[in-house]
């Protein structure tokens, strides 16, 4: 026995000096399929799972060298190995393997043939979908609802501008036979044709690196890693080649990533430098995704949308510092990146000038970083720093003439495009003169790119002042300003040409117990910005052309602007009364917005004055942080925290006015014994988002809806009269507001020391709930679909429809995990898990992705994430040496 | 002249382990605070000279060896009811810069962490076989232990897989210091989301300004309710900028399908219409799909 006792008291104080190792195998066994259960982990198939963890270790205690593999998840699609091994102290070699899976929909249906391809068909039979009660010619996804074209029959126009969508009413007559037969017919060719396809991504990267201590002061190394990004994801298109519709289609990704890092690293007692190069290289293999045009019958109008181009990103970075005392650092870098992009342009027979064939892209960003810290004296620590980091983008700027949507080039010329074309042919003397015959001023675009270049100069000062033992309080001051441009553009094309924005903040944190501390921080920014609301106008470079044979216009609409005092967006005016001559007939008739033929571009583009895009508007901005930590006794440990920040744009008419929010997060950890502990919190985070805008139209003379002339409630009584001030009408003011309410809580325990120490147990939960709630004020009008011809005198010829509040989307969230383990001995245990996860999610948005949603876009039939899954696992783990 | 090279003689362990016993002869493998696990780890691998002993990091301790009341010259960890002895992050971080100041550490005087006397102990365990911190499937459970409402924000609808290991707050941040906002890995925001979403970076033929500005204008990365990490819903969130053509429109329920539409008189005139495509679905990008930037001729206004 005092053999025993001797041996092992030499055993305890013998350290091992390598790992152990360990081999996990297991299965579980998922009880539902769920895409959106398995999202991320790989366990999205119901049914039973093979799965195995690795933990390889090796090495001579004698010596430095060790090497390690480590594997988890072997036999999921989220599979992870890494191996690495050396020499500590003269080299380190490792390299590795990882995979990520993204389930995205398992829901998402499609008529498209060839998916898993770049090129997407409709079968011959399709036939392209009307609502047949309303309109046997014009497009309409709700003709594939049975129920729609039986009993719901409205058409609705979505080119209309505000809610809802209206045209002629026809529920007063029941449908016709031939009618009833046409839909039919179309729902038996095309409902048939939908069919599930999977949409998920899944990364594969490949990892590798060598590092070399040449002595203990210089290191170089070198890594580099490949990813493969494979996969489907849903996208949006449009065309209006027949009709104005929209395709969510199964975007093919294809994509390859090489990255690259080397650096030379010198370090000694006072000072460090490393030389770094970092390098992005990125594939696409997919240049761009071709569909088929649901609107036309068999599909046989293909359609084209580009993909993300291939690019470069090359960096070479030097960081250096010094202690020139104990008490005072410098750390100082610098960097140089050019980030390149030439893909071969995707062009279509509507894009009726492209001078250039690729992009010839090139960004330059240059960054200065400079720290300088000090403790003047013992209780004092001070920091300065200063940030420059230019993003100069230096990609030539050209104008490009296409149609919206690759809408059909239709009509003929007509001023201003012959003045339009003149101009074209003068900046681009090397290429054949263009004419712009086939297009008229309507339909066509000469937009110009906008390179947007970014240069920041950033200074802070920070100061910490001991106070007291255990309570600090510290001060410190930013002072941010931005400088944002075009190279070639035409005109400022930045919303804001300069930002400045200036941060007071103040803080204070101490133990004001042995067993209790507490933090209070209180930040304060004013962003002052110079708003210019002519930048919109750098797109439109015919905005600075002055057209020929208009009568009376002799300046630009640029030109006009700047003479008559006003931004592009116009007076804000009503109708003028008697018709605008000249070139404020021209430019702004009836005192609307710049019209689009002046500049050649086939949607209005202007935005309402006041209107501030918020990263770039005035802004005011309070951020509270507080948190108390009590070591309540030797058991328990008590922890709070409150937040709270607030977005103010006093100066936004329009756009985003303000935004807040705040999160209170509670906590607590008890230690109940040696062998068990418990713990549990709880986060209550409560957001808002006011935004405001006006849903104005042009002001105009018309004065009656299909001879109807009264308007009930809204700001005018009369059509005329709404007319008139369309563009002025206050009740077309409107604000709508975001409200997110999250509550989170989780509870965990552990307990060992079971059955004779052999058994311990772990569990957690956490609860998610999740609710969002919009609404707002305002509203706007509506043609009543009974004011038709016909109707009784004095119908009403169209109501103010004021906003209504959207349904609350929620969404619940519940994740338990229970895991048990079993030591048989020092070496072998066994561990079994049990897991349940719950999702149930209401959401409107999927209501329209249904047969008979939407009138313009094709049905998808997705369904909002919902499932209850029960996971068991079982693994034996085996550990030696 | 440059140092010599590490000495990895043979029998330098024996020796090493030696030199510990100081301290490992009453701290040793039945200690209640695993202290062994040390020898497993990197700064275990005794045969490199640069590892550090016992009182390489604890100082020499005299007053401890001679009366075990008394504690060490340098006790790490967060000072609390529980380690009332833990000295301050300051002379903690000093201990550790001796060896560690390059690297990752390059930007740690005056960064945030370090302002906010955080010692290096209240993250990493030293005396592991393996340093939690630096375990991606353990990592984000480290960090969460302070910044909470990360947590939270990672139990939601739409997140990035930090809970499942396959994105670690480490791939994005260092919480060493860095030269970017929020401590992130890289210089900018961009550049950091570039890492993994490359497809991203372009430049673009048209560019859409928020994006080339700052990622976050519109997304937030840890977890939101609102996919794909969004800030808000569209077709609220593009409002937030744009208000001509149809985003002048007013977007409220009465845009949903037979939408609840009441007027001043009380009729009810618009039931079965169909909802509006730009509020529903996918809002917006039902057709302005291209968002972070078109390379196509056609492509200004994020069509093509």
């Amino acid at each position: 026995h005092a053999a025993d006792v001797a041996a092992q008291a030499a055993d305890a104080g013998t350290p091992q000096m390598v790992r152990s190792s360990t081999v996990e195998v297991g299965a579980s066994y998922v009880s539902q399929d769920s895409f959106k259960a398995g999202e991320y982990t790989g366990m999205e198939k119901k049914g039973l799972t093979v799965d195995a963890n690795i933990g390889l270790h090796g090495g001579d205690a004698d010596s430095a060298t060790r090497w390690n593999v480590m594997g988890t998840d072997l036999g999921l699609e989220t599979r992870n190995l890494q191996v690495d091994g050396g020499e500590q102290g003269r080299f380190r070699v490792n390299f590795g393997y990882d995979e990520i899976l993204r389930n995205r929909s398992d829901s998402y249906q499609t008529p498209l043939i060839g998916t898993g391809t770049n090129t997407l068909t409709l079968p011959a039979t399709w036939i392209a979908p009307t609502l047949p009660r309303v309109s046997a010619a014009t497009i309409n996804a709700r003709g594939l609802s049975s129920t729609v074209t039986g009993a719901m029959g409205m058409v609705t126009t979505p080119a209309v501008v505000g809610p809802p969508a209206v045209a002629a009413h026809v529920d007063a007559t029941a449908p016709t036979t031939a009618q009833l037969a046409t839909a039919a017919a179309l729902q038996a060719a095309d409902l048939p044709a939908f069919h599930n396809v999977d949409l998920y991504t899944k990364r594969k990267a490949y990892n590798g690196g060598v590092s070399f201590d040449i002595d203990p002061r210089w290191q170089v190394a070198v890594s580099a890693k490949h990813e493969d990004k494979d996969g489907m994801k849903p996208m949006g298109t449009v065309t209006r080649a027949n009709a104005e519709v929209s395709t969510i289609i199964p975007d093919l990704i294809d994509q390859r990533t090489d990255q690259f890092n080397a650096s030379l690293g010198y370090k000694d007692d006072k000072s460090f430098m490393k030389l770094a190069y970092y390098g992005s290289l990125f594939k696409n293999n997919v240049n761009s995704m071709k569909w088929s045009d649901y609107s036309v019958n068999g599909g046989t109008t293909q359609l084209q949308i580009s993909s993300a181009p291939s690019n470069e990103f090359h960096k070479l970075g030097l960081t250096g510092g010094y202690d020139f005392s104990p008490v005072t650092k410098l750390v100082a870098s610098g960097s140089y990146a050019r980030n390149t992009q030439n893909e071969q342009f995707v062009t279509d027979p509507t894009d009726f000038f492209v001078p250039v064939t690729s992009l010839n892209g090139l960004v330059v960003t240059k960054a200065i970083d400079l720290k300088l810290t000090s403790r003047p004296i013992h209780d004092l620590s001070l920091v300065a720093g200063y940030k420059y980091n230019d993003r100069d983008n230096r990609t030539p700027v050209n104008i490009y003439g296409f149609t919206d949507a690759q809408n059909p080039i239709a009509g003929t010329s007509a001023a201003p495009n012959a003045s339009f074309a003149t101009a074209i042919n003068a900046m681009y003397p090397n290429l054949a003169p263009v004419s712009f015959a086939g297009n008229t001023s309507g339909n066509f675009n000469l937009n110009a790119n906008r390179p947007y270049s970014k240069k920041v100069n950033a200074f802070n000062l920070d100061a910490d002042y001991k106070v007291a033992q255990g309570e600090t309080v510290a001060a410190g001051f930013d002072w941010d300003k931005t400088d944002n441009y075009c190279n070639g553009s035409w005109i400022a094309c930045a919303d804001a040409a300069k930002t400045d924005e200036k941060t007071w903040k103040a803080e204070w944190r101490a133990n004001i117990h042995e067993d209790i501390n507490a933090r209070i921080a209180y930040e304060y920014s004013k962003r002052t910005v110079d708003y210019n609301e002519d930048a919109f106008l750098a797109i439109v470079p015919m905005a600075n052309v002055v057209p020929t044979g208009v009568a009376g216009v002799t300046q630009s609409a640029y030109q006009y602007l700047v003479a008559q005092g006003l931004t592009g967006y116009g007076p804000v005016a009503g109708f003028s009364g008697a018709a605008l001559t000249g070139p404020a007939g021209y430019y702004m008739a009836s005192n609307n917005a710049l019209a689009n033929a002046a500049y050649a571009n086939a949607n209005r583009i202007s935005e309402l004055i006041g209107m501030r895009r918020y990263n770039m508007a005035d802004r005011n901005r309070d951020k509270l942080r507080s948190s108390i930590n009590w070591q309540a006794n030797e058991k328990l440990a008590l922890q709070g925290g409150f937040s709270y920040n607030q977005d103010d744009y006093a100066n936004s008419t329009y756009g985003l006015r303000n935004a807040k929010d705040f999160t209170l997060n509670l906590e607590a950890d008890y230690a109940a014994s040696e062998t068990l502990s418990l713990s549990a919190f709880v986060t209550h985070e409560d957001k808002k988002s006011r935004n405001a805008g006006n849903s104005y139209t042009a002001n105009s003379t018309a004065a009656n809806v299909n001879g109807f002339t009264a308007i009930s409630g809204g700001c005018y009584a009369t059509i005329a009269a709404r007319n008139a001030a369309n563009k002025i009408d206050p009740c077309l003011d409107w604000t709508m507001n975001t409200h997110d309410q999250v509550d989170t809580l989780g509870l965990t325990f552990q307990k060992s020391g079971l059955m004779a120490d052999k058994l311990s147990l772990a569990g957690d939960v956490s609860l998610s709930r999740a609710k969002t709630d919009i609404g707002g004020n305002g509203g706007n009008y509506v043609n009543n679909p009974l004011a038709v011809a016909g109707a009784a005198a004095g119908t009403v010829a169209a109501y103010f429809v004021s906003a209504q509040d959207l349904p609350t989307v929620t969404t619940n969230i519940i994740d338990l995990r229970l895991n048990g383990k079993y030591t048989l001995d020092k070496q072998q245990s066994v561990h079994v898990g049990y897991a349940y996860q719950y999702m149930k999610a209401v959401d409107w948005a999927y209501d329209a992705m249904q047969v008979g949603g939407l009138a313009g876009g094709l049905p998808t039939n997705e369904q909002a994430p919902a499932y209850k899954v029960h996971t068991v696992a079982v693994s034996y783990l085996y550990t030696f040496k | 002249a440059n140092a010599p090279l590490p000495d990895l003689a043979g029998g330098k362990m024996a020796r090493a382990v030696d030199t510990d016993k100081v301290c490992t002869i009453c701290h040793d493998a039945n200690y209640t605070k695993p202290i062994f696990p040390i020898y497993q780890s990197r700064h275990g691998v005794t045969a490199d000279s640069r590892t550090p002993r016992c009182q390489s990091c604890h100082g020499d301790s005299t007053k401890h060896q001679g009366d075990p009341t008394q504690h060490p010259d340098i006790v790490f960890g967060v000072k609390s009811g529980h380690n009332k002895n833990a000295v301050d992050a300051k002379t903690q971080a000093d201990a550790c810069l001796t060896c560690h100041k390059s690297g990752l550490r390059t930007h740690w005087s005056g960064s945030q962490h370090e302002r906010r006397d955080v010692p290096c102990a209240a993250c990493h365990t030293v005396h592991a076989a393996k340093d939690p911190v630096l375990v991606r499937t353990s990592q984000p459970e480290v960090c969460f232990s302070c910044h909470k409402e990360q947590r939270a924000q990672e139990h939601r609808i739409s997140h990035h897989p930090i809970k499942e290991g396959k994105v670690v707050c480490s791939d994005c941040h260092n919480p060493h210091g860095s030269t970017g906002p929020k401590l992130m890995a890289k210089d900018t925001v961009n550049e950091t989301c570039y890492t993994c979403h490359a497809e991203k970076r372009g430049p673009f033929l048209w560019e859409h300004a928020p994006v080339a500005d700052n990622c976050t204008n519109c997304h937030t990365p840890h977890g939101s309710t609102n996919t794909p990490l969004l800030k808000t819903r569209a077709p609220w969130l593009c409002q937030d900028c744009h208000s001509g053509d149809h985003a002048a429109a007013l977007n409220s329920g009465a845009n949903l399908q037979n939408g609840n539409v009441n007027t001043v008189n009380g009729v009810n005139p618009l039931a079965n219409s169909a909802a509006k495509i730009q509020m529903t679905g996918r809002a917006c990008m039902n057709c302005h799909v291209l968002v972070h930037g078109s390379n196509h001729p056609a492509g200004s206004k994020f069509q093509r």
